[in-house]
C-alpha cells in the first residue's frame, strides 16, 4: 500500500503528549519530609568537611525543626477566598513583611528550643538559646518582625538564628497548606510565589517528567518555583551570565554570576550529585562564596542561617 | 548596620567574623574554609542558548562554553544539551542533535569553501570570492538557456525551472523572507526555505 493511502487503524496506546510535558510551575513543600531530607543530607556532609562542627550544628538544627513541624498542631488554614484574591492581583498569598503572624510559631520556637541538646553545641550557641529564652512576648514578636523586614540591628544576630529556623517550620506549614493548582507564579519570577521571599538556591533536576528544569527554593517557605535556565534571578538578562565552580570538584555546586547586576546565585546540579539538598548543599558549598565573593559578585540574597553583619 | 535577609551579600573571610557563624561560636570553621579554599581557582563556562542546526523542528540547545570570554583566553565548547524551557523539545534532542558537541569539534567539518572540478577526484580549497564567481556565472548560464518568459498560451510566466534551492535549516522569519525575495525574484519555483527532517 502506497504510504499515507488509508489513515491509521491502530488504537494510540503513547501519551497523548508525547512524552513531552511543561514542568510543573511550582512544587509546594511537604513539612513531614523537608526539615528531615536537609538533617541527613547535612550529616552525610559534615563527615570530613572543614566546618564539620558548624554542619553538624546545622544538622540537629534541623532535626529540632523536623520535631517542631511534626509536634506543634497545624495552624489554620488561610482563607481561601483571601488566596484567590492575592493571586488574582499578582501578589504572595502571605507576603512575609505583610503577614499577620499566628501565636503558633513562638511554640514553634519553644519546641525548638527545647530539642536541641545544649551540652553539645558551642558556649555561644547555647548562651543564645538561654538569651532567647528570657525574651518577652513583644521582644519576639520584634525580633520576627525584625527579621522579615529587614531591619535587625547586627546585636541580634544570633537569637535571629533561632527565630529564622522558627520561622521557617512556621511558612513551611502555612505554604503546606495551600492549594497548588490554585497559585500562579510573580510577575517577578526570582521570587518565591507564596510569600514574596528570596530563593536560597536553585537545583536544576535531572529526574522527573521534565530533567533539567530549574527550580528555586524559598529561603522561608521552602516552595520550589521553576525559573527559566540561563537567566539571570535578579534582574533577568542572560547576556553577562558565567558559571563559576571550584577547579576539581565533583562540579555538583556552581555559581550563576551576572554582569550586569554584579550578583550570583548557587545552581546545585543533580545529575552530578543525585542527594543535592538545596538547604543544605547551599550551606556546605560556603567556600564557593568566598571564592565568588572575593572574586567581586554579591551573592543575590543570604541564607537566613547564614546572616552576615 | 541591619541584617538584611532579602539584600544582596558578600560573604568574605572578613563579613564572616560578623556572621550568623561567628555568633554561634563557629567562627573557626569559616577561617578554615576561607583557609582551605583560597588556593582553588574559580572555572568559568558560559552558557548560551541557541537553536540546533539540522532540521525545521528548530530544537532549543544550550551550548557550554569554557573560558571567561577574555581577550587573551581561548573558548571551547564543552557540552551541548537540549533546552529544557525550550517548548519545542523540552529539553530533548533526537540522536543527530545529541550528536552536535561532534559536529563542532569534527576534524573534517567544512571551514572554507572547496571545489571539485567535474571528473577531479579531490577537492581543492578556492577563496571565497573565486566560488561566489563561479555559482553566478553557472547561474547566469543555466537562467539565460532555460527561462520561460511565456508559455504556450502566451500567458507570461518567468519561470527558470532547471535550477533549484535547499535554504538553511535553523532560518529565522527575516532570513526565510530574504531567500524568498532573492530565489523568486530570479523565477526560480524549485526552492526549499526551511530544509525539512
Amino acid at each position: 500500500m502506497r504510504q499515507g493511502g488509508a489513515p491509521p487503524t491502530g488504537k494510540w496506546i503513547g501519551s497523548p503528549l508525547g512524552g513531552v510535558t511543561a514542568p510543573d510551575p511550582l512544587i509546594l513543600p511537604d513539612p513531614a519530609k523537608r526539615f528531615s531530607a536537609t538533617a541527613s543530607r547535612l550529616k552525610g556532609l559534615a563527615s570530613g568537611h572543614p566546618m564539620a562542627q558548624w554542619l553538624t550544628f546545622m544538622a540537629q538544627l534541623s532535626e529540632a525543626q523536623h520535631a517542631a513541624a511534626t509536634a506543634v498542631a497545624a495552624m489554620p488554614a488561610i482563607e481561601q477566598s483571601l488566596v484567590d484574591h492575592c493571586v488574582a492581583a499578582r501578589v504572595p498569598p502571605f507576603a512575609a513583611d505583610g503577614h499577620h503572624r499566628h501565636s503558633a510559631w513562638r511554640d514553634v520556637l519553644a519546641s525548638l528550643l527545647d530539642r536541641l541538646d545544649r551540652a553539645a553545641l558551642p558556649v555561644a550557641a547555647a548562651a543564645v538559646i538561654a538569651d532567647v529564652r528570657d525574651h518577652s512576648i513583644d521582644d519576639l514578636e520584634n525580633l520576627a518582625d525584625g527579621f522579615l523586614r529587614g531591619s535587625l540591628s547586627g546585636e541580634d544576630i544570633g537569637p535571629a538564628l533561632y527565630v529564622a529556623a522558627a520561622l521557617q517550620v512556621y511558612f513551611t506549614q502555612l505554604a503546606a497548606s495551600l492549594e497548588g493548582s490554585g497559585l500562579r507564579l510573580l510577575p517577578q519570577r526570582g521570587l518565591c510565589p507564596c510569600c514574596g521571599s528570596t530563593p536560597v538556591s536553585a537545583l536544576i533536576t535531572a529526574s522527573g517528567q521534565t530533567p533539567g528544569t530549574r527550580y528555586l527554593y524559598c529561603s522561608l517557605c521552602s516552595t520550589a518555583w521553576n525559573h527559566v535556565r540561563v537567566t539571570c534571578i535578579t534582574c533577568e538578562n542572560s547576556r553577562t551570565l558565567s558559571l563559576k565552580g571550584i577547579d576539581g570538584d565533583s562540579g555538583a555546586v556552581k555559581a550563576e554570576t551576572c554582569d550586569d547586576c554584579l550578583t550570583y546565585a548557587k545552581m546545585l546540579y543533580q545529575a552530578k550529585d543525585t542527594k543535592v539538598d538545596p538547604f543544605a548543599d547551599d550551606l556546605a558549598s560556603l567556600g564557593l562564596d568566598i571564592l565568588v565573593s572575593e572574586a567581586g559578585w554579591a551573592r543575590h540574597a543570604p541564607n537566613p542561617l547564614l546572616l552576615a553583619g | 548596620m541591619n541584617l538584611t535577609r532579602r539584600g544582596f551579600i558578600k560573604l568574605t573571610g572578613a563579613s564572616l567574623a560578623t556572621s550568623s557563624l561567628s555568633a554561634m561560636g563557629f567562627g573557626g570553621c569559616g577561617e578554615a574554609v576561607a583557609e582551605l579554599v583560597r588556593p582553588f581557582k574559580l572555572t568559568h563556562a558560559k552558557e548560551t542558548r541557541n537553536t540546533c542546526t539540522y532540521c525545521s523542528v528548530a530544537c532549543g540547545i544550550l551550548i557550554y562554553t569554557l573560558g571567561d570570554g577574555a581577550l587573551n583566553a581561548t573558548s571551547d565548547v564543552i557540552h551541548i544539551e537540549g533546552d529544557p524551557d525550550h517548548p519545542v523539545n523540552r529539553g530533548t534532542l533526537c540522536p543527530k542533535g545529541s550528536a552536535l558537541l561532534d559536529i563542532v569539534h569534527a576534524p573534517t567539518r567544512l571551514k572554507v569553501p572547496k571545489y571539485r572540478a567535474p571528473g577531479a577526484t579531490a577537492f581543492k580549497e578556492v577563496t571565497w570570492d573565486w566560488a561566489l564567481d563561479r555559482i553566478a556565472r553557472l547561474m547566469k548560464d543555466d537562467r539565460d538557456k532555460n527561462f520561460i518568459a511565456k508559455n504556450a498560451e502566451g500567458t507570461t510566466v518567468n519561470r527558470w525551472l532547471s535550477t533549484g534551492m535547499l535554504a538553511a535549516s535553523a532560518s529565522s522569519s527575516e532570513t526565510a523572507y530574504l531567500t524568498w525575495k532573492v530565489v523568486r525574484s530570479f523565477g526560480m519555483l524549485v526552492f526549499d526555505n526551511q530544509a525539512r527532517v
